[in-house]
Parts: C-alpha cells; structure tokens; sequence
C-alpha cells in the first residue's frame, strides 16, 4: 500500500500566501488564532493520520463493519485509534471554546479533514457526523440541551449522526413520515425508520446523540411540516451520564461499495424519547445550517482522496519501467524507461495534481469566506461572504467530488492492472470517493441548488461575491507581461461563463426546465472558472519566486497545464449547454 | 348639437367640486357654487374652501395649477345668474328631492334655451327628480352620474328621461367622452343603475358569504381577487377604501326602491359586526381603520385584521388556501376556496345576466361599468365566457338556482365572439353584432383581431395601423425597455423609413412604460458583464437617435407611467400626443443612475432653447440638474409640459381610447413637407458649473436631504450637465454628451451604493435611501 506523506507544503502555501491565513485573528472571536498556534497542529494531525489512520484503512476496507443484534463493531483498531483521536482533542477542533472545543477556525479545520480523508475517510465519517450534529444545535438547540449534550460531542465521548432519509425519501425529504408526538414533559416520542445513517450504531463512543427529521400530529404537508428532534441512543441520567437505553435501534447495517468500515445503518425509532431543537416547522432549515459547511466537508472528502491517489500514482510512476521515452531513452542501465516519462502517464499525474492543488485553494478559499461570514461583525462584510459561500457551496461539493472521483480513477489507471487489484489501493480510493458524489445531495442536485436557488436570488446578488473579485483581478493583470499569460485563458473563460451564466437567467425564468437541464455542465464550467482563477493567482504569487524555490516552479508548471489542458473543457461544456435541453426532453419517454 | 363652451357645477362637496375641477383640466371655464352657510362672512367660502382643499389634495383632482384658474367660485344665492352662461349645469347637492327640486326650478329661471341640466344623484330616480318641472326642463335634463374620484373615474352613466331631448343626452355625452375623457355608460332609469346595483350587490353577497362559510377576511379577499381580474384588495380592502359607513346608505336606497322579488334583499342582512365597527369609528381608511388596519400603537406598525366572528382585531395573516390560478378552476373546485367563489360569484353573475333588459339593453354595457367602476379586468359576461354559459347555467340549475333567461338565450354560445376579425356580441334578440366604436376611437386590441404584425419579437411588436403609419408597440413585461425592444426599434425604423410614411409608438398596457428592465440590467452587473452593459447603453443612444433622425415622423403616444427609458424615448420624438394622465420623469437617480440613453442631452436641449430662461448656458443647466437629480415626475400630461418633459406644441388626449387615433391623425399632420431636425449643438458652462453643483449638494448633504449616495450620483449627473470638462466658449455637439452620459453610467453601474438600490427597488418596490 502506498504510502502517504501530509502536503503540509502546500497547505501553507495555501493558508498563508493565497488566503493571508495570518490575519485570522483580526476577526472577533479569533483573536489567538495565529501561526503558532496553526503549524503545530497541522503537523500533529499530519503525524496522527500518516501513523494512526493511514494504516487502518486497508484493513478496514477488508474487514468492514458487523452488525450483531442491533450491535455495530468497527473494524479492527478503530476503537484504539478514535482514543488516541479523542484524547488528542481533535473532535473539539473547530469547536466552540465555551464547549470545551478548540475554536480553531473553518480553514484549518478544512486542510485537517483532508489529511483524515485520504488516509481513512470510513474513519473520518464517525467525528464527521459528530461535528455536523455539533454545528445544528449549536445553532438552533436550547440552552439546556446544548448543556447537557454539547461537550459530550465536542470531547467525543459521545458522537451524532444526521437522521434526514427514509426508506421512501431521500431528496424530497417533505414527504418524511416519522411522526414526533408531544408529550406532557415537553419532549417527545418519536416513531419511523431512517435509512443510510451513517455512524447510527457503532463501538467507538458511549453514547450516541441522533438528530431526526419528524413531522408533528398537526403538522402541514410538505416541507413546512418538518421539525428537527434531539434522540439519544441512551437517555442521560441525572448526572449527564448515559441512562437508560432509548427506543432507537439498528436493524441492520448496508453492504456498500465502499467507506465499508463507516456503518450505514437502518435506524427503527419506536417511541423513542426526544426533544425539538429549533422551532416546530422549522427542521429544514436548522439542517440547512450545517449544511454549507458539510458540503464543504465532503467536496474535501474528494480532496483528501484524490491527495492520496496522487501520491501513491506519482511514486509507481517513478518506479515501473515500461517501455522507452518517445524522445530518448532516459534510463539507459535499465530494461526500460520509468513510465513517469510517457507524455500519457504525465497527463494523468498532472491531471490528478492540478485537481488536488486546485481544489485545495478553492476549498481554503471557501473556508476562509465561511470564517468571515461566522465571526465578522461588520455587516456588510458578513453578508458578502454569506453571499459567497452561498453561490459557492454547490460548486465545491459537486465539483470537488466529481473531479476527485475522476482523479482518483487517473491514479488507478497509471497503475494498469496493479491499480485493479486490491494490493495497492489504490481501487479503494476509487470505490471511497464514488459516494461523495451522491451523499448530502447528490451532484445533480447541487447544480440544480446553483442554478434554481443561489444564481436568481436577489437578481443575482451572490453571483456578484465571486464575479467582481474575479472581473476585477482579469481587469487588473490581463496585460501584465509575466502573469498575462496565466490571466488571458481566464478571461476567455470567465466570458464565456458570464454568457452561460446570462442566457440560464434569460431562458430558466421562463422556462426552469431549460435552466435544470444546464445546470450541471453549468456547474462544472462554473468550478473551472473558480480553479482558473486560484491557479492565475496562485501563479502571480509563484512568478516572482519561482527562480529561488522549486517548489513555486512546480506551482508554475501545474498552473500552465491546467490553463492549456483542463480548462479549454469550458469551451465543451458552453456549447454543450447553450444547445439548450432540447435534445434531452424531445426524447420520447417510451423509448429509454 | 350644441358645444358646450362653458359648464356650472352647483354643489362644492366632495363629487361637485371634483367634476368642476375635471372639467377645469379640459381646459373649459366652470363656475362652482355652493349655499351661503348662515352667518357666514364670505359668502362663497364653501366653493372657494373646496378649490383651496382640492389644490393641496392627493391624488390631486387638478391637473395643473393654471386649470385651477379656470374655476370661479361662487354660491347660489348671488349668482345663479351667472348661469345664463352656462351650456352644461351640472347638480351635485346632497340627495334631498325637495331641495333638487327647489333648486331645479331657480335654475329654470335663468338658464338659457338649449342649455342641458343633469343631476349626479346616485339614488333617486329621474322620473322622480323631474316630477312637476315644466316641460323644457324636462327635455333639457339627464342624470350623469360620476364615480369618485372624478378626474381618475374613467365610468360615467347616463341615464335620459322619456323627454330628455337627444341632443342634450349627445352633447354632453360628447362632452363626456373628448373633453372628459369618460367611457359613457348608457343606463336606464333603475335603482341604483349599473355599477352601484350589481357592485354592491357583490360586495354584499361577498361580505355575507364570507360570514356564513366562516371565512377570514384575508381568505375571502385571496379568492375574490386575483384568479378573476378582480383588483387584490379583493372585497374587505375595497370596502375600506369606500367606506364602511357608505354602504348602508347605498343598500337602504336600493331596498327601499327595489321590487320584493329582487335577489338584492336577499344579500341585505343586518351584520352586528359590521354595525359596531361604524358605531366605533372603524370605518375604513378615512377612519381609525377598517377590516385592516395598521395598529401603530406601542410604536410599531402591525397589520392587522378584524376578526370576523368576534369583531376584535388580530394580527394579519395570509390566506393559507389552494386557489387555482384560473377562474373555471376555480368556481368547479370543491374546496373552501372553490365553494365561496362560487357562492359569491355564481349569485353576482347571475344577478348581472337579470340586469338586462331592466337597466340595460347591452352587455357591454354590464361589463363596462363593472371594469370601469370596480377595475374589474373582466365584466361580467366575460367571466361567464370563461366558465362557459352552459357549464354556468347547469350548475346554477344542478344547485337549484334561478336560471336567468339570458343564459337561456345563449344556450351553448358565449356572449362575445370574434368573427371575420371583428369582435361580436350577443344582443337580446339572440343575434351577434359587431361592436362598433365611437368614432376617434382606435383601439390596437381591435387591429390585432384581424391583423399579423409586421415586425415582432419577445419585447416588442409592429403594426400596421392603415393610412401608411405603423405603430410600434411594447409588450415586454411590465413594458421594461431591453435590449430586445432597442432591436426591433431599430427594424420598425428602417422598415417604416421604407415602406410607411409615420410610425407612432403607442401601447395598451396599464403604463406606457416604467423604464429600463433593471433587473436584466442588476443581473448583468452583478456577473460582471461590463461590455454587455455599456453595449447596451451604447445600443440604446443609437437606436433612440435614429429615432430622433428618421426621415418620416414619429408621434410617441403615451399614457400612465412614462419614466427613465420610456421617457427617453419620448424625448427623442418629433411629437407626443400624450394621454392626459400621463406621468412622466426621468427616474434613474432614484435607482442610482443617471439617464444614459440621451435623455440628459435631449432635456438640455429643450431647456436651453427655452424663451423664457434667463441668458447664459447655466440656469438651463442648473434647471435640468434639479428636475433629473430628485428624480421629478410629472403628475399630468399638463405637468410634463410645464417640466418639458412634453413640448409646449405636444398634444393631450382625454379619453384613452382615443389616443391613438389622435397620435396617428397628429403623425399624419406632419407628414408633407416632413424634416428631420438638425442636429443642435450645446453650450456648456463646464467645470465651475460642476463644482457649483456639488457644492449645493454637499449642502443638502449637510442639512440631511441628501444622502451620501445622492452625492455619487448627483455628481456624475453634473458632470454630464456640465459639458464634462466642455469650455463654455466652444460648442459641443451630441455625440460628446452622449459619451459622457455613458461614461457616468458605467462609472455608477459599478458602484455598490447604485447596486444597492437597484436591488431595493426590485425586491421591496420602495427607494433605498443610501
């Protein structure tokens, strides 16, 4: 198995000379987030993944979880290593201090979820759903709840999971039929199935805290019906201590194509005992509150994946000797020249790099705004990053996950048949990532949320976070002698994502069939754009420095293959896109 | 048929001193009496009170102040002589027979031969008013009956006697409809006529449906609303802004004369609720409030609603119910909504289809007054056509209804129908004829019936209009000018240039044209698309100069709202004929622009040429400045001529569907000998002009009248005023305002504060003041 080192490099670059990650602590609320505090924990986390969690995924993945009476165990070695986790203080990472987190900020914590994610995502998936479950009642529980429940999830002594789908719904979640009826103490008794929870049962915690989509007795059909239950697996005792045992069972757990050490469990709540966080009616949009930094999470979920696919790709590629250079043999003491040389091969490895690179500035950049948005004060700088992050999420859940997907697959196919097998990994990358296109919406309907929801809203007002700041630097360097090269490729594409952007606008308020069918190359063409233009910055910062420091030559040359070799897909996908849906709904249903 | 040259208004209350004010804005001289209140020092205070009130009113009754000039104030005591001079005397004096009839015989006395006398009552009977009065007044008098307010009321009913001559009845019809501007409605003389007969008996079968179906206020006005054309205040919010206190006076007349037999006394139900609310004071808007009302007690303003069960107020709520969007669905559906609509809708139709023959001879004159008076979309018998007279009449026969015999009488036809391009209806013979106009009435709606347009594309259309002018019309949304509009103009010219002699530019939407599509244009800044936007503008100037330069004339031909763009574009053509309640005004600061589409160059122009401003290029200058940077818009036609927004030479229509007819004979007038005019060239007063102007701006900046914002814009503005940097000693010509017209705009269009506002505007309908 390959091994996997932690680009803290990289990471740095990113957080510090593309993100300016050293003001944080200028905003209210992080004032002692400076880089002492940030290089010790990056490289801790690194350590902990690369010794702790690298190894277990393999085995993991082979083992997988069982299911036994209701009972979940995790593969072998997941209970040691979510101690040595825990006692590390990781689940409270980003996590308010007054519950006893961390209150590191959301670009830290985003370059950490990756290092977890490449190495062991079925791993990663336990203090993920905690720290999703963390984020909704800290938003929207009561005082009460929040105090006995919240520093049993930011400590990691108990965990959280999301229960939204059932058997019937998954996307359209207005027809959920758990029923929450009120009882004389003011909770609850909360009765249904949910299906595809992930971390629902499992050995690592004492306890687990499952947040439930419900609809009340009198509730109104559809989404407005819904509210959102506190259900813990064992109900607290007087001293906060797990109780007795809550009506909230496993029935059973999937077999999956991959996460296989992640249980997915089908949740039976029989009067279960529960509390209402938030309002009654108002369930979805306390989910929607975590959401924007779960798909974040997930789009770095393809990150961390495609991370380890290069660097597993990149070391065979060096090490295979196949065939002889097109332009001259490169290593002539041995039978043949390392594959590394073959100009395919290198598309792939610089297809998989200028993804990873790429994406982990897109993702710092959304984190950063995320950040911004949380804490500022200032409220016209709040509602701009709002604004951001907004227009922003589904393209980094969809995007990063489908390049990743792609990625990881590049990584694959440099191995040849030693990729197909499960010797090196590198297939269980590709197996892992494949969900993340699908779950916490899946990528079709991110587009749809990018071009029914967030390009409308307001004639357009969140558009406008992330097109004047990308108008006005191609204004401001298209011209430049050294940088313009790097910026004129952008310009071309963010014109034709303007006219893109314009003619779904026109044609989607007449008519939002033509919009939805768009949306997805819409979507794609719309995260090129955004890698074009980390890769233009990025390489206005790498130019006058390139000379000294090899790795900022690197940065050069990736950033040039991604302008010449992935972003001309935008001119595919305007085409595409502007040949309307016609050739989509024309189609007679009774010939599929 | 005598003209009438000369109108006395006798009564100054609310509808008396109103009609004269109208007949004022026609340009025609009135005399307004009233009695002479006992003791009273001024004799005619009530007349002169009534002109002093009207001038400061809003909505204000006069058009212009000049038309006030034209209302001399008097009382009846001194000067009913003064109505020998008068061709039209209007009555307008508290419904009191005796008191009518007293004062019918004075005037008897003094006015002249051939004169006519109407009286404005709503409730008593012409066979009653000319009881005992000598036979000349007898064939010399008809009921015109106006709808408050005058001068916004398009409804008049006329109703004539047995005697009443057919010249009197047409003359001041004539009167009615040019001068006036009224939609003539010809009743008979029944209780109540039309409008107020079938109108409240709607409003009262609503009220008490509503009560019996224990529907909330908010939930009937949903459904009495907008799934039939009926204006979204519905039935509770009309009932506010009439009155509640009125209405009982207007069923109790109609009760008292109308025959046991009739529906109306079934509708006529004693309502506690409504009888304490009076009894308090809650009698609609005029009042503490109505079925709504804004509670501003504690500070804040919330809406509330009467609870209709308890007659207490409650915080407003909305109407949660499943309304179909069309009106057969509707009326078919089995709901709570579908159950009152069809409770109150079928009974009112019903009772509109009884109305014939006894108060008129004509369906169209049912819908009239129903779409006139009530700003219903559709009458009646329109409604009916959509349900389907027979799908109507078997459900009224299935719920044991009374079938009226005019649905009978259509069997399985519908009222209207379009044959051979022109629109039919059924008369009571059970024949179809044609509607025929009034002469000078033109109509597009009635072109299109037979028509294909010449040009057309999802913003705009050409028409063939016959005599060699086409018309060229808006049909966007909202009639927002968009690059598609500047398009097809641009096509109409040069087609029209080719093949016609004049085009007028005309629409019949409810305004002319609001302005620019500001959300296209939001949109566009928004994704950064600079080039698209400045093209636009750039699209913009040219195509409104080719119209200003094209070779044959262009008659813009305007009613209702007129701003921004839709300004613009009558600024740069050769002549307007412009209906009478036309607003105009050149809008863009408000949204923090300024007008890029030539209309700071044109209005340079005509104030600069202006006789009467003083010498210099700067009190033009600085007379634009004010009228563009606090976003003036005329309130009247007679108003945009005082701001120039319309040339002194433009013409004014009174009745709307006269407009066009007017427009295209005006285009027509101009056609012989027609130029284009000569390019003008401007003097600018320049950059001291500029700082002068931000500097009285800053001022009002500092006093608080202006925000921060305002200052932005009012300096681009008084860049582009000024000549941007122009030296007052060497003309410029248009293409330099032009360009700095558009160099202001893309300088604002970027700037967040104008984003702000556009956004503001767009989302809440209300100005950001930043």
């Amino acid at each position: 198995m390959a091994n996997y080192q932690a680009p803290l490099r990289d990471m740095r670059f990113v957080l510090y000379e593309l993100n300016q990650g050293a003001d944080l602590c200028k905003l209210p609320g992080l004032e002692d987030m400076t880089p002492d505090l940030f290089d010790p924990v990056l490289e801790e986390a690194a350590k902990l993944c690369e010794q702790v969690l690298h190894p277990l995924n393999r085995s993991g993945d082979e083992e997988g979880c069982t299911w036994e009476n209701g009972q979940v165990r995790t593969p072998q070695g997941f209970k040691q290593a979510y101690e040595l986790f825990r006692d590390g203080g990781w689940t409270g990472l980003a996590c308010a201090p007054e519950f006893g987190g961390q209150g590191m900020p959301q670009m830290i914590n985003t370059l950490v979820s990756e290092m977890i994610c490449a190495t062991n995502l079925s791993f990663g998936m336990y203090p993920g759903l905690s720290h999703g479950a963390y984020t909704a009642l800290y938003a929207h529980a009561s005082d009460d709840l929040k105090a006995a429940y919240l520093p049993k999830l930011v400590d990691g002594t108990w965990s959280g999971t999301m229960c939204l789908t059932e058997p019937h719904c998954g996307t359209d979640l207005g027809l959920c039929r758990t029923k929450a009826v009120p009882q004389a103490d003011g909770s609850y008794k909360i009765t249904g199935t949910k299906i595809f929870i992930s971390a629902g049962e499992h050995d690592l915690t004492e306890n687990i805290i499952h947040l439930v989509l419900a609809r009340l007795p009198d509730a109104p059909k559809g989404i407005k019906g819904i509210s959102l239950f506190l259900v813990p697996k064992f109900l607290p005792d007087a001293q906060g201590n797990p109780g007795p045992r809550n009506g909230a069972a496993c029935g059973s757990i999937e077999h999956k194509m991959g996460i296989k050490a992640s249980a997915t469990c089908v949740m039976n709540f029989d009067e279960a005992t529960g509390w209402l966080v938030g309002e009654a009616g108002k369930g979805m949009r306390a989910m929607f509150t975590m959401m924007n930094e779960e798909r974040l999470a997930v789009g770095v979920q393809g990150l961390g994946l495609a991370e380890a696919s290069y660097q597993g790709a990149v070391a065979y590629a060096r090490d295979r000797l196949q065939g002889r250079s097109l332009s001259g043999v490169k290593a002539p003491d041995k039978a043949a020249d390392p594959i590394i040389h073959h100009p395919d091969v290198r598309r792939m490895l610089l297809t998989i790099r200028a993804t990873t690179e790429g994406c982990r500035a897109l993702a710092a950049w959304v984190a950063n705004r995320l950040d911004v948005a949380e804490h500022s004060v200032e409220p016209q700088e709040k509602r701009d990053a709002e604004d951001f992050v907004a227009v922003m999420t589904p393209i980094v859940k969809a995007l990063m996950t489908d390049l990743a997907f792609e990625a990881a697959n590049h990584g694959m196919q440099v191995f040849g048949g030693h990729g197909f097998i499960r010797e090196h990994g590198m297939e269980q990358l590709v197996r892992d990532c494949r969900i993340a296109q699908i779950y916490e919406g899946a990528n079709g309907i991110q587009a749809l949320d990018l071009v029914g929801r967030k390009m409308p809203a307001h004639a357009g007002r969140y558009l406008r976070a992330f097109f004047h700041p990308v108008g006005d630097f191609i204004a401001a360097h298209v011209e430049d002698d050294e940088l313009g090269p790097f910026v004129q490729p952008l310009a071309k594409a963010f014109v034709r994502l303007q006219q893109a952007t314009g003619q779904i606008a026109r044609v989607g308020l007449a008519k939002p069939e033509e919009a939805a069918a768009a949306a997805t190359d819409y979507l794609r063409l719309f995260g090129l754009v955004a890698l074009a233009y980390q890769w233009a910055r990025m390489a206005q910062i790498a130019l006058p420095k390139a000379d000294a420091d090899p790795f900022y030559r690197a940065k050069l040359g990736t950033a040039r293959f991604f302008m010449e070799r992935m972003l001309p897909q935008t001119g595919g996908l305007f085409s595409a896109l502007m040949a309307g849906g016609g050739s989509l709904m024309d189609f007679p249903e009774e010939a599929f | 048929m005598a003209e009438i040259k000369k109108v006395a208004v006798i009564g100054a209350g609310v509808m008396g001193a109103g009609i004269a004010a109208h007949v004022a804005n026609a340009g025609i001289p009135v005399l307004l009496l009233d009695i002479v209140p006992a003791g009273a020092e001024n004799r005619n205070v009530i007349a002169e009170g009534a002109v002093a009130r009207m001038l400061k009113a809003d909505p204000a009754p006069f058009m212009s102040k000049r038309a006030a000039k034209l209302v001399s104030t008097g009382n009846v005591e001194d000067h009913l002589g003064q109505l020998a001079d008068c061709d039209w005397i209007v009555e307008a004096v508290i419904e009191r027979l005796d008191i009518k009839q007293d004062l019918y015989a004075r005037i008897e006395a003094v006015r002249k031969e051939g004169s006519v006398v109407s009286s404005n009552t709503s409730t008593i009977p012409l066979s009653v008013l000319v009881q005992g009065l000598p036979e000349r007044f007898q064939q010399d008098f008809c009921i015109t009956h106006f709808f408050n307010p005058p001068r916004y009321m398009r409804l008049l009913e006329v109703v004539k006697g047995p005697k009443t001559k057919a010249d009197a009845v047409a003359s001041v019809s004539r009167f009615a409809d040019v001068m006036l501007g009224k939609t003539i409605v010809d009743c008979k003389d029944s209780p109540g006529f039309i409008a107020n007969r079938l109108g409240v008996y709607w409003i009262q079968t609503a009220v008490v449906e509503a009560m019996d179906a224990g529907l909330e206020v908010e939930e009937a006005d949903a459904v009495i609303g907008k799934p039939m054309g009926i204006p979204k205040t519905g039935v509770f919010g009309l009932i506010d802004l009439v009155g509640l206190d009125l209405m009982p006076h207007v069923i109790s007349s109609m009760v008292s004369s109308l025959p046991a037999s009739d529906p109306f006394h079934a509708a006529n139900r004693e309502m506690p609720v409504v009888k304490k609310m009076i009894a308090e004071g809650f009698t609609g808007r005029k009042g503490k409030g109505g079925f709504y009302r804004l509670n501003r007690a504690g500070g804040a303003k919330i809406k509330e609603a009467i609870d209709l069960a308890t007659g207490a107020y409650r915080a407003q709520k909305t109407a949660e119910l499943e309304i179909p969007k069309k009106f057969r669905d509707l009326m078919a559906a089995d709901t709570k909504a579908g159950r009152y609509a069809w409770r109150v809708m079928a009974q009112t139709l019903a009772y509109a289809a009884s109305l014939l023959p006894e108060a008129t001879d004509t369906i169209p004159s049912i819908d009239e007054a129903m779409r006139l008076g009530y700003n219903w979309k559709f009458g009646p018998f329109e409604l009916i056509d959509q349900l389907g007279a027979a799908w109507f009449a078997a459900r009224l026969a299935k719920e044991g209804l009374p079938v009226p015999a005019l649905l009978t009488l259509a069997g399985e036809r519908s009222f209207y129908r379009v044959e051979a391009g022109k629109k039919q209806v059924l008369g009571l013979d059970g024949q179809y004829h044609d509607l025929v106009r009034a002469e000078g009435v033109l109509l597009l709606s009635d072109i299109k019936l037979s028509a294909a347009p010449l040009l057309k594309n999802g913003s705009a259309a050409l028409w063939d209009i016959g005599d060699g002018v086409t018309c060229f019309e808006f049909t966007s949304k909202m009639n927002a000018v968009d690059p598609d509009i500047m398009a097809l103009l641009g096509k109409a010219l040069k087609l029209t240039a080719k093949s016609y002699k004049a085009m007028v530019i005309y629409n019949e939407g409810s305004n002319f044209s609001a302005g620019a599509n500001l959300g296209l244009a939001l949109f566009a800044a928004n994704i950064a698309a600079w080039t698209e936007i400045e093209q636009m503008v750039a699209a913009g100037q040219e195509t409104y100069k080719a119209l200003k330069y094209a070779p044959f004339p262009v008659v813009g031909a305007p009613s209702g709202l007129a701003l921004g763009g839709g300004c613009e574009v009558l600024l740069h053509c050769a002549a307007v004929q412009a209906h009478a309640e036309t607003y105009v005004g050149l809008v863009e600061c408000g949204v923090g622009l300024i007008p890029g589409w030539g209309g700071c160059k044109e209005m340079l122009a005509r104030w600069a040429a202006n006789p009467k401003m003083p010498k210099g290029p700067m009190p033009a200058v600085a007379k634009v400045f004010e009228t563009i940077s606090t976003a003036t818009v005329a309130k009247s036609a007679a108003e945009a001529k005082e701001l120039l927004f319309l040339r002194p030479s433009d013409g004014i229509t009174m009745n709307r569907d006269r407009l066009l007819a007017d427009a295209k004979a005006r285009a027509l007038a101009m056609v012989e000998g027609y130029t284009a005019p000569a390019p003008a060239d401007y003097i600018l007063p320049g950059e001291s002009a500029r700082v002068g102007m931000e500097m009285a701006v800053d001022g009002f900046h500092r006093r608080g009248i202006a925000t921060k914002h305002d200052r932005v814009v009012a300096g681009e503005l008084a860049r582009v005023l000024s000549g941007n940097g122009a030296d007052i000693s060497k003309p410029v010509d248009e293409a330099h305002i032009l360009e700095a017209e558009r160099a202001a705009f893309m300088r604002l269009v970027r700037h967040p504060g104008t984003l702000a506002r556009i956004e503001s505007i767009l989302e809440t309908g209300k100005p950001l003041r930043n």
